[in-house]
């Protein structure tokens, strides 16, 4: 049923297997003693240790959700929290060891690293495995490189924001990631330094029965900018993987960020992660975010505007098909004056996937001359499918525009007669729709990340729709 | 006192969000009841009967156990046989002598009928009073019903309903609620709209001040094909007061073809005021039409500027312009008395 | 010599339970511009989406055939492929897909073949212009906040890119002032060639006056009531449906 213009895809390209090696890989489950030796294996400094400990205490406190997806079939007992794959990190591809490096080859990253990033970071299982900026992005102070070489060469300025966003007590799971987290990447943008050239990192999981904890940490200071994509993948196992990482985004007074996401985990991935932004006065945040993998997946960006006059935007879309239950969303928290938030969101369910859009707009008494608008659109592709619309809107003070706007359906069946009098057949006239209505996220992505959203689409349309 | 937890939602969200359910103290569940005279029953017709013995009734939400198992103090069952637009209006008359009320009714319109049902509650002193509705409705094939719930209680008290409809085939049931609140007004909707191409539009007013806190949990669920509801709240809160509105429309399977619209829009008159709002869509059937839209904020400036600039006054300004948001609700009540009775309890709330 | 292009016999169709057309005849040969006209409700744009099966009209009987080959009960996309092209009285909107990127796909399934993007892009600017079209509308969302001439405007243009055998204008005159019916009708005249034909459908007689008509048909309550040259559209001006809707009633 491959009828479409685009080029053809390869769905193995996401499952390919690598044999299970690695250095080190931790025992299952969550105890005291394996902390500590995640810690020992990690040669982390003292207050790190101590950190992961009182993280762990917080994990036992606090329940599961009581809300949301069904979690019971997540097993701590059955995860490995840590998996040191066997190599080092390298600044150079032709270091990276064979297996690995193919996968990094098949999935485009050194590729497009040389056509259209300025830096790109790899992380397979628990450790980044390759770290890379271009050179005059170096000579001008801007900072990428993999969490734990961070901690060594940056301590003062990692300590003073690790896990101060996104505090440990947040919720079970940002708990667990504090305990057992590993890799992920620190970036720090100097004051007024414009990275104009996207960076990356991706994150793969190969290993089964294991989950990953990475740790991105991004500082844009005052009147900086810059644009931070994250792509992730694993291939496809029996057992659950879990995926429990944490983003912590600081934008400086008259900075600008923009982190683009493209989720794509295997189908057997309990997607947890949490991810947050404080943003100061003038300063803007914006969210782009395309979830199309995981079994389960709970991902609720979350954005503080802390400053006067600071503003977000959230595009997303969800993509639920068959055995997917995807509860994502978007959270905003107006807490200064002159704020502004803007939320489009999308979902798409078919053969019996379940898109939720859950969210939270809150603006504070203190957020006077605050707006905010949201808009949700949800589609159906079939009777089997669901698709739920749960947000909450948290109005403090009357000094305020807000509005919230949602819409669910199906494709209508007059654009469908339109497109098909074109000469398209109806599998491509559907095509074309869904298409069109994920483009206000394939728009904001660049141009071969769009490519692979919309790739990732015709992937899940396949066979599902006529 | 027990802390009652009341109004939960169909489906939770996250707990941090204060809206799963309220959590109420200080509310004293009166005892030993005597039974409640203040009762006025007005009728234009014969063929709408009255029975003060009623079937057990049940809720599949309402507003909770600790209320919803009180004894009642009043009992009302009213059949409708009515071809045309007939109307029943009752009133309940709080004063010192009647100061708590727990009433089930059950109102059954039979196929093919049409009426209108007013229930008015209100209290005449400023004694702090307590009133618990239970309301089962059942609108059998083709019939067309009009309910209009209007709550006058003070501020000091306490206000509860839980309604429950269901609707057979093309059965058509109109709401219209005016809720001037009270210390707390918990109100919890439901509507099993089970019946093909079966009809329910509510339209709801709420106007809060001092401290009253409004908590409105509508739930619509969608069963039969071309089912259609659709529910409209339109809302001013000045001073203190709160509101919690939770609307959930939910297309089951086998729904196909129907309509669910929820429009929930809040005028914020002080800086003090608070509006949290859930309108949830919930959704297992493909062939649907779902939208819902929510809103709040203050009164324009550009509007409030061009009617001072014509010689009202802020408050007369702001008077005028609620008024014109709860305009095409209240213009939707056929019963003039009771009408200008609404537009004038609005004002004197506002003054 | 000119070939059959469009034949149909007895064709009679419902909508929903609602009898609508109660069994038409047509024929259209290459090179001929036809007409149908009549009132509202008279079973006109039926006719256009049942020649296309669109799902909502069903067929209760009668054939159409295109070329000789029975089309009756082929699905929309294969009518299409076949060369037979109409223009939507309200063209959908589909956000998401730019009107130059739709039209190049639409020609690549039409032709079966990729179409280079280049000459493509010189072809569309060219017809572009020629219906006064603002450029910058190609790469907007398919008919996404496009005015109702802008839309109409946008029909032929892709009418003209398609460059189907058989044109099928629904109501393209509807709603449009007199610039925009005078390049709408230009646009038919840079179509029209030996080969192909059009098919009009309008209630009204402005656009014909500009156009060289073959047939007119008189399509009232389901039935081909009467068919004539162009002279017939200058009468129905002149004298309206009345007469006509008396001899159906007589009948």
């Amino acid at each position: 049923m491959k009828k479409t213009n685009l080029e053809e895809i390869n769905r193995n390209i996401y499952d390919i297997k690598n044999k299970d090696e690695y250095d080190y890989k931790i025992k299952k489950g969550l105890t005291k003693e394996i902390i500590e030796e995640i810690s020992k294996q990690k040669n982390d400094p003292d207050w790190m240790r101590e950190f992961r400990l009182k993280a762990l205490e917080v994990y036992n406190h606090l329940e599961l959700p009581t809300w949301g997806p069904d979690l019971s079939e997540l097993n701590m007992d059955e995860i490995a929290t840590y998996v040191r794959p066997k190599t080092k990190l390298s600044t150079s591809w032709d270091d990276v060891p064979e297996d690995i490096k193919n996968t990094f080859d098949q999935l485009g990253i050194p590729e497009a690293e040389k056509a259209s990033l300025a830096g790109v970071g790899a992380q397979y299982d628990s450790e980044v495995v390759y770290h890379s900026m271009k050179e005059e992005l170096i000579k001008q102070g801007v900072i990428y490189t993999d969490m734990e070489t961070a901690i060594r060469e940056y301590p003062d300025l990692v300590r003073e924001h690790f896990m101060k966003c996104v505090p440990v007590y947040d919720h079970k799971f940002v708990a667990l990631h504090g305990a057992v987290w590993s890799g992920g990447s620190f970036v720090y943008v100097p004051k007024g330094v414009k990275v104009d050239i996207p960076l990356q990192s991706y994150f793969r999981l190969n290993s089964p029965e294991s989950g990953q904890f990475e740790h991105t940490l991004i500082i844009v200071d005052e009147g900086a900018s810059l644009h931070f994509i994250e792509g992730c993948s694993a291939p496809k196992y029996n057992k659950v993987n879990l995926h429990a990482g944490c983003v912590e985004l600081y934008v400086r007074d008259n900075a600008y960020l923009r982190y683009s996401t493209i989720e794509n985990w295997s189908k057997n991935m309990l997607n947890l992660n949490t991810k947050k932004a404080i943003v100061g006065r003038n300063a803007k945040m914006e969210w782009v975010s395309g979830s199309f993998g995981s079994k389960i997946s709970m991902l609720y960006p979350m954005s503080i505007l802390n400053g006067e006059n600071s503003k977000t935007e959230f595009t997303g879309i969800s993509f639920a098909g068959h055995g997917q239950n995807l509860d994502n969303g978007f959270k905003v928290v107006h807490n200064a004056k002159n704020t502004s938030s803007v939320v489009n969101a999308k979902s798409i369910s078919k053969n019996g996937g379940k898109c939720t859009y859950r969210s939270l707009v809150r603006v504070n008494e203190n957020a006077i001359n605050s707006k905010s608008s949201v808009s949700c659109e949800s589609l159906m592709l079939d009777d089997i499918s669901i698709s739920d619309t749960i947000p909450v809107n948290d109005i403090r003070t009357d000094e305020v525009e807000f509005s919230h706007e949602a819409k669910i359906g199906k494709i209508s069946d007059k654009a469908i007669f339109y497109l098909m009098s074109r000469g398209l057949s109806e599998e491509d006239a559907k095509a074309m729709i869904v298409r069109g209505f994920a483009s206000s996220v394939s728009k904001e992505l660049p141009v071969e990340y769009a490519v692979e959203m919309n790739n990732l689409i015709n992937l899940e349309l396949e066979g599902s729709i006529g | 006192m027990e802390e009652m937890i009341l109004n939960e939602t169909p489906v939770r969200t996250s707990r941090n969000f204060h809206i799963n359910d309220i959590k109420l103290k200080d509310i004293m569940i009166p005892e030993n009841m005597t039974s409640f005279h203040n009762v006025l029953i007005q009728q234009d017709t014969s063929d709408i009967s009255i029975d003060e013995n009623i079937d057990d009734i049940s809720c599949i939400y309402g507003v909770g156990s600790p209320l919803m198992n009180m004894p009642s103090n009043k009992t009302l069952k009213m059949t409708i046989n009515s071809k045309s637009n007939k109307e029943v209006k009752v009133d309940f008359s709080f004063n010192p002598d009647n100061l708590n009320l727990m009433d089930k009714i059950e109102l059954i319109a039979n196929e093919n009928t049409n009426a209108t049902v007013i229930l008015k509650y209100e209290a005449t002193c400023n004694e702090a009073c307590f009133h618990n509705l239970i309301l089962k409705v059942f609108a059998h094939e083709n019939s067309n019903l009009n309910v209009i719930i209007i709550n006058f209680m003070n501020l000091s008290s306490h206000h509860f309903m839980s309604i429950d409809n269901e609707l057979g085939d093309y059965a058509n049931v109109n709401y219209t609620i005016i809720d001037l609140g009270g210390k707390e007004s918990i109100t919890n909707y439901y509507s099993n709209l089970v019946g093909k191409a079966s009809q329910n539009h509510i339209n709801v007013i709420y106007l809060g001040k001092e401290n009253e806190l409004f908590d409105l949990n509508y739930i619509g669920e969608l069963r039969g094909e071309k089912s259609d509801i659709h529910i409209e709240v339109e809302g001013a809160l000045a001073d203190h007061s709160k509101k919690h509105f939770k609307g959930t429309i939910d297309f089951k399977k086998g729904a196909k073809k129907a309509k669910g619209n929820e429009n929930e829009s809040c005028m914020l008159l002080s800086d003090t005021a608070k509006s949290l709002s859930l309108p949830m869509l919930l959704c297992s059937e493909e062939d649907v039409e779902g939208n819902h839209s929510s809103s709040a904020g203050k009164i324009g400036k550009s509007e409030l500027f061009y009617l001072m600039s014509r010689g009202f006054n802020e408050k007369e300004a702001m008077k005028l312009m609620v008024r014109a948001k709860f305009n095409h609700i209240i213009e939707s009540i056929k019963n003039e008395t009771l009408k200008e009775e609404i537009l004038q309890k609005i004002d004197e709330r506002l003054d | 010599m000119s070939k059959q292009l469009l034949e149909i016999k007895d064709l009679s169709v419902n909508v929903e339970d609602k009898e609508i057309l109660k069994g038409i005849n047509l024929k259209i040969n290459q090179g001929e511009v036809h007409v149908i006209m009549g009132p509202n409700g008279g079973g006109k744009t039926t006719t256009a989406n049942a020649i296309f099966n669109n799902p909502i009209y069903t067929k209760q009987g009668g054939s159409i055939h295109f070329f000789g080959e029975d089309i009756t009960n082929l699905k929309t996309d294969e009518i299409a492929r076949k060369g037979i092209f109409m223009s939507f009285q309200l063209p959908e909107e589909i956000p998401g897909i730019s009107v130059a990127n739709f039209l190049r796909y639409s020609k690549s399934k039409m032709t079966g073949e990729p179409v280079k993007m280049v000459d493509f892009q010189i072809t569309l600017m060219k017809y572009a212009r020629e219906l006064k079209m603002n450029p910058k509308n190609l790469q907007r969302s398919l008919n996404v906040g496009f005015s109702g001439g802008e839309k109409k405007k946008n029909e032929i243009l892709q009418m003209l890119v398609l460059n189907p055998k058989l044109a099928i204008l629904d109501e393209t005159d509807s709603g449009l002032d007199v610039d925009a019916i005078k390049t709408v009708s230009k646009g038919i005249e840079m179509f029209k060639n030996d080969e192909n034909a059009v098919l009009i459908i309008t209630h009204n007689t402005k656009i014909l006056r500009s156009l060289k008509v073959d047939f007119v048909h008189i399509l009232i309550d389901g039935k081909i009531v009467k068919t004539g040259d162009a002279s017939l559209a200058k009468k129905i001006e002149e004298e309206g449906y009345e007469k006509y809707k008396a001899e159906v009633e007589e009948s």
